[in-house]
């Protein structure tokens, strides 16, 4: 207590003032004081003084003064904010069926600036000869001539790619971004555990982390001076400019994500979004004289630089994987030819061996003539004899792997084995033991983390990032810490579990303004916008889905309310429009034979099996939750798009979805009220969209996908409902049912009472431009949307999708109502009304066909040709 | 010798293409023995772009790309090699098996050269059966060349031609098991053999010019590429071995490039966007000029 008199006498007054009851905390133990007990091993909090290092302090003070039922109430909003904006470290359809949400502990980590700054320094040095090394590999090979590196590390890599070796990027760092995995060791300095090199993860969520804890927790920096992180994202900005081949200000930049079903895909749209960069996967790309292009919607344009998030290996199936289907064809000749720059250039995962950081110390003497400044985990590559004999005698107390990182083996910690299964592990690796590294069990500190409402604390090791900045590198003022989820014990992976930390660089004095501070990372001339094609697909297929899924909410709740309303009366199911309102449900989903088998007594008898069914089974084609699904499958695949408020609603839709897994179908209460939800949540969701979304070629296919549906949909039921004739009761139940469908019921009681007359619905609903939801205005909308969309010809007018619309609408307004209602001479058939509807159906079903040959052509199939050397010798000799 | 080798590769495709990337590996190598003194490729439909490079192991290789829509590819590759008999070896000057493993293995300038050539790679790997086959031939006192010539006598002994049992990913396993295959496979079974034993060894992958049965006229298009193995025996270095034909390259034999295995130079690889099958023919000619 007496350091915190001393330190902070204002805030103690403070919180005099303004939290009496606080006062308590004389008496009782502060937070500080109880989290200092629980302390078990050497923390972040205490210094090698023994006492608690000064900006930890104040961080407690806050956290005092915050209190912990405050924080505990943050921690929830930031939960659901995490949630709300969709952070994720994988998919919505993961095979465990569990959403793994971002998890973001309340309280940060903190790290001295000057300690940062030797850090930094230790780092630096590291990420130079890192580079040194990556470029005398795929270079001169001098350090495996002249004895530093055994040839093992390069030639029994997986990670060394021989097509690489003349793959270089057009300055003299290769190495442009790097990843740093740190942990504090018993000395109290930070030790280097592992590098990542070939796409480092992570610099998004840090990002995100930092904008959420400054949103929801201004107030822990309260006396402290924080460094931002943006300088980061600026300088790799400034880099990817500097690097980019046709010298432009403002050059074309792809972030290349493997897709939607990587676990960190949320970072790679966020990032591509915030950097302003255009979001791809490998099949967007394609290679022509020498160039890489991007087929967008407006045709091919041309890329300067790709960021990679595919891995090496994957990045080209001509010279590397032949079966990736990931990579461009032609990317490597592509960088050899100068004309586009990839960061990192492929070949780096060479560096990605752990037996690498054995050799460390040697290739920096070697080059650099210098002593590492920064520790690293203590290594053992096993290729050498003296190392050998020290693993096999020393095996208990080390962990053992495989030097490659692609050669999947979970790491063996050598004092959990019995003393059979060492003696196995010691043949395996006399085997083949320059397959094996060993390390020194890593020791973390703790640092105090919120559990259960309590601050404890939990082992935690730091990722932290550096760029290439002309000749020297930056490194990011933060990172990304993540804490372990349990007590004690070291499982800190995105896989096992684990919480990240937002990470704080802390000093007491205002940091010094660089210049960059000013400069934002976006151009001030506007970046060019442009739409691939694989995400105008996806987009036009959410507007689809969306209004699908939404359609049939709609239609399903006006039938269970038909049924509920005639449940009182027994064998009422047998009511005509009933039946009829139920086969159209089957023709809306295209769920056959479902209702429109005529012998299927059970199916009547019980209609909620089956409409239960069609809201929950995920399994089945057409129904709510597989269209549900999908909409949210390709609504993901264009997330970079999505503002958070969209987002938020987006998270709303995947809840209920959830809900759909569990829900009760016979209760027919439950079902109406999760369809009344969401239907509530898609209209909100096309709300939001409407609202804000600009208007773009994005908005304009979404706004197509969702009216083809639409048309479709209403279209369906207006055929399954009236292409017969039925007597009196049963149209005018028909055509309150169709009113609903169109939102309709109320204007049309407005205007006529209650008096229900097929021709005057059908005017309302087909004819009537005023009306949103009337085919006239639908039509009229999709046909001004497509003419929105670039033209593939110059001077092509009407494209075919154009055409086909404005047939449907001429023949719309060209029809005659009263033939329309009329039915042929015998049957009660209203071949009119029927042929109408029946062409304007397909007419708009073209619509789909030719915006795909048009826009979205990039489906055919990439397969790998080979020729096989093969000689028939046999009358040889 | 003096040879007009033409390399003629078809494709058919169901469905039009309308991107194409290769990569080609047939230039004949400049080597002492051998002087390419002409090279050609012609392609149709003619390329967007046709570019050459060295590739890592030193083989002549053209990338080339085609953007414009076709259902047939012609790939024609001519060139003019002049070959030489190489000097006769004398076999017992050789290194015993014994002393050229422990020179390859304890020399660190020769193990950094030749490592590669003595792990596994994409194509070449080994397990017990490959490594008692080939321990038979490797005692540690005789001249190494004498058990890479044993091992390779016995391949063309024991396993029979056979081009329609093995694709190019059959695993070796098999062919050792079922004793047969084509020339790929012989070389890589003898390189897999050769490495069991800590030997270097890598795939050779050229043309053989073939004769005609006993009074019968050449055949066009009767040749085909061809491949087989180059064993490191000091002191005298790479020496080339044929296993299908169970004889030692000379003239007859045209170099075209040397990797760790087939994985690393095949002929002609591509990559095309199309959702229809495809045909492929491959016609070979090594004529010999002015007789």
């Amino acid at each position: 207590m007496l350091i915190y008199h001393l330190l902070l006498p204002f805030v103690f007054n403070k919180l005099i003032l303004n939290y009496p009851n606080l006062m308590l905390t004389d008496t009782q133990t502060s937070l500080l004081q109880s989290y200092k007990r629980d302390i078990n091993s050497y923390d972040e909090v205490i210094g090698t003084d023994g006492l608690v290092k000064p900006h930890w302090q104040k961080l407690f003070d806050s956290l005092q003064k915050l209190g912990l039922k405050e924080l505990d109430f943050r921690n929830q909003e930031i939960i659901n904010r995490l949630r709300e904006n969709g952070v994720t470290y994988n998919v919505y359809e993961s095979t465990d069926g569990l959403n793994h949400p971002w998890q973001l502990d309340p309280i940060p980590f903190l790290i001295e600036e000057k300690e940062w700054q030797q850090i930094s320094t230790g780092l630096k040095q590291r990420v130079q000869v890192l580079d040194l090394i990556f470029r005398d590999i795929y270079g001169p090979q001098r350090l495996v001539r002249d004895g530093i590196l055994p040839p093992e590390l390069i030639f029994d890599n997986t990670g060394f790619l021989r097509p690489c070796f003349d793959v270089k990027l057009p300055s003299e760092n290769q190495l442009l971004l790097y990843g740093a995995d740190l942990a504090r060791g018993p000395d109290g300095r930070m030790w280097l555990m592992d590098n990542r090199t070939q796409a480092p993860s992570g610099s998004g969520y840090a990002l995100e982390n930092r904008r959420i804890m400054s949103k929801l927790l201004p107030e822990l920096t309260d006396g402290m001076f924080v460094e931002r992180l943006f300088p980061f994202f600026n300088t790799f900005h400034q880099r990817v400019v500097s690097i980019a081949p046709h010298t432009k200000e403002n050059p074309n930049v792809v972030y290349l994500t493997p897709g939607s079903n990587n676990e960190t895909y949320f970072e790679h749209a966020y990032l591509a979004s915030y950097l302003g960069y255009t979001l791809a996967q490998g099949d967007d790309l394609v290679v022509r004289n020498g160039y890489v292009w991007l087929k967008s919607l407006e045709g091919l344009e041309k890329i300067d630089v790709i960021i990679r998030r595919v891995d090496d290996e994957w990045s080209d199936p001509l010279e590397l994987r032949e079966d990736s289907r990931l990579g461009v064809p032609g990317l490597l000749h592509s960088i050899r030819s100068g004309k586009v720059a990839v960061i990192n250039p492929p070949g780096v995962s060479v560096l990605e061996n752990s037996a690498l950081l054995a050799f460390m110390q040697s290739c920096s003497k070697y080059f650099l003539q210098q002593d590492l400044l920064m520790p690293s985990i203590a290594t053992w590559w096993c290729g050498q004899k003296k190392e050998l004999t020290f693993v096999l005698e020393n095996l208990p107390r080390l962990i053992v792997k495989k030097a490659n990182r692609k050669q999947k083996m979970r790491s063996v910690y050598g004092r959990t084995l019995s003393k059979e299964e060492l003696e196995k592990l010691r043949q395996e690796i006399s085997k083949a033991p320059h397959e094996y590294v060993a390390q020194e069990e890593v020791s973390l500190s703790t640092t105090p983390s919120l559990v259960n409402g309590k601050i404890e604390p939990r082992l935690a090791s730091l990722r932290a990032f550096m760029v290439s900045n002309g000749n020297d590198y930056y490194m990011m003022q933060g990172g990304l810490t993540r804490s372990s989820a349990e007590k004690d014990r070291y499982v800190i992976s995105n896989q096992y579990g684990g919480i990240s930390k937002d990470t704080w660089i802390v000093s007491d004095t205002v940091p010094v303004a660089s210049g960059r501070m000013l400069s934002t990372v976006r151009n001030t001339s506007p970046s060019h916008n442009t739409l691939p094609s694989r995400s105008a697909e996806n987009l036009f297929w959410a507007g689809r889905y969306g209004e699908r899924a939404m359609s049939l909410t709609k239609f399903l709740r006006i039938v269970i309310s038909a049924i509920n309303e005639n449940v009182d009366f027994r064998g009422s199911f047998k009511l005509e429009y009933i039946d009829i309102l139920l086969k159209s449900t089957t023709h809306l989903t295209l769920t056959y034979p479902g209702f429109t088998d005529e012998k299927n007594e059970q199916i009547r008898e019980n209609p909620y099996i089956e409409l239960g069914n069609l809201v929950k089974n995920t399994q089945k084609l057409g129904t709510v939750a597989s269209n549900v699904q999908s909409f949210l499958n390709s609504v993901l695949a264009v997330s970079d798009r999505w503002n958070q408020d969209t987002r938020r609603v987006l998270t709303l839709l995947e809840n209920s979805l959830k809900k759909t897994n569990s829900l009760d179908i016979h209760n027919h209460n439950t079902v109406q009220k999760l369809l009344d939800k969401l239907h509530g949540r898609f209209f909100t969701f096309f709300g939001t969209l409407s609202e804000t979304m600009p208007r773009d070629h994005a908005y304009h296919l979404f706004e197509a996908g969702k009216l083809v549906e639409r048309i479709l949909a209403k279209i369906s039921v207006l055929r399954s409902c009236f292409s017969f004739k039925n007597d009196e009761n049963t149209e005018n139940e028909l055509m309150e049912a169709v009113l609903t469908n169109h939102y309709l019921l109320v204007h049309y009681r407005h205007l006529y009472k209650s008096s229900f007359n097929l021709e005057t619905m059908l005017d309302m609903v087909l004819l009537d431009e005023k009306l949103p939801y009337s085919l006239a205005h639908q039509l009229d909308t999709l046909s001004r949307c497509l003419a929105q969309l670039p033209k593939v010809a110059p001077n092509q007018r009407l494209n075919l999708a154009e055409k086909a619309v404005l047939d449907a609408s001429t023949q719309l307004r060209l029809s005659d109502l009263n033939k329309l209602t009329t039915c042929s001479s015998s049957k009660a058939y209203r071949k009119e009304l029927e042929q109408l509807l029946s062409r304007i159906s397909s007419l708009v079903s073209s619509v789909t066909i030719s915006l795909t040959d048009t826009y979205f052509a990039h489906t055919v199939i990439q397969s790998v040709l080979v020729e096989k050397s093969e000689n028939d010798t046999t009358h040889e000799v | 010798m003096r040879y007009k080798l033409t390399h003629r590769t078809k494709y058919n495709y169901q469905g039009s293409v309308n991107t194409y990337h290769s990569v080609v590996c047939l230039q004949p190598r400049q080597l002492e023995s051998q002087i390419c003194r002409n090279f050609a490729l012609q392609i149709l439909p003619t390329p967007a772009e046709v570019v050459s490079r060295i590739d890592f192991f030193g083989n002549t290789v053209h990338y080339f790309s085609i953007d414009v829509s076709h259902k047939e590819l012609v790939v024609v590759a001519e060139s003019d090699v002049e070959s030489f008999a190489k000097p006769p070896l004398d076999e017992s000057k050789s290194m015993t098996y014994q002393n050229a493993k422990n020179h390859i293995w304890q020399t660190r300038s020769v193990k950094v050269e030749l490592l590669q050539y003595l792990l596994t790679s994409p194509f070449i790997s080994w397990d017990e059966a490959i490594t008692q086959f080939a321990q038979r031939f490797f005692l540690p006192d005789l001249p190494l060349y004498s058990c890479v010539k044993a091992l390779c006598q016995a391949i063309f002994n024991e396993f029979k031609f056979d081009s329609n049992f093995t694709t190019v990913h059959t695993p070796l396993q098999t062919v050792l098991k079922e004793r047969r295959g084509v020339c790929q496979d012989f070389s890589h079974l003898a390189i897999a053999s050769l490495r069991s034993m800590g030997i270097p060894a890598r795939y050779v992958s050229g043309y053989l010019e073939t004769l005609p049965p006993p009074g019968k006229k050449k055949l066009q298009g009767s040749d085909a590429s061809h491949a087989w193995v180059s064993a490191f025996i000091p002191p005298f270095g790479w020496c080339e071995f044929d296993p299908t034909n169970d004889i030692i390259p000379q003239e007859r034999h045209i170099v075209t490039a040397y990797g760790r295995d087939y994985s690393d130079i095949a002929p002609l690889k591509g990559i095309i966007f199309s959702s229809g099958k495809h045909t492929l023919s491959v016609a070979v000619d090594v004529i010999p000029k002015g007789g």
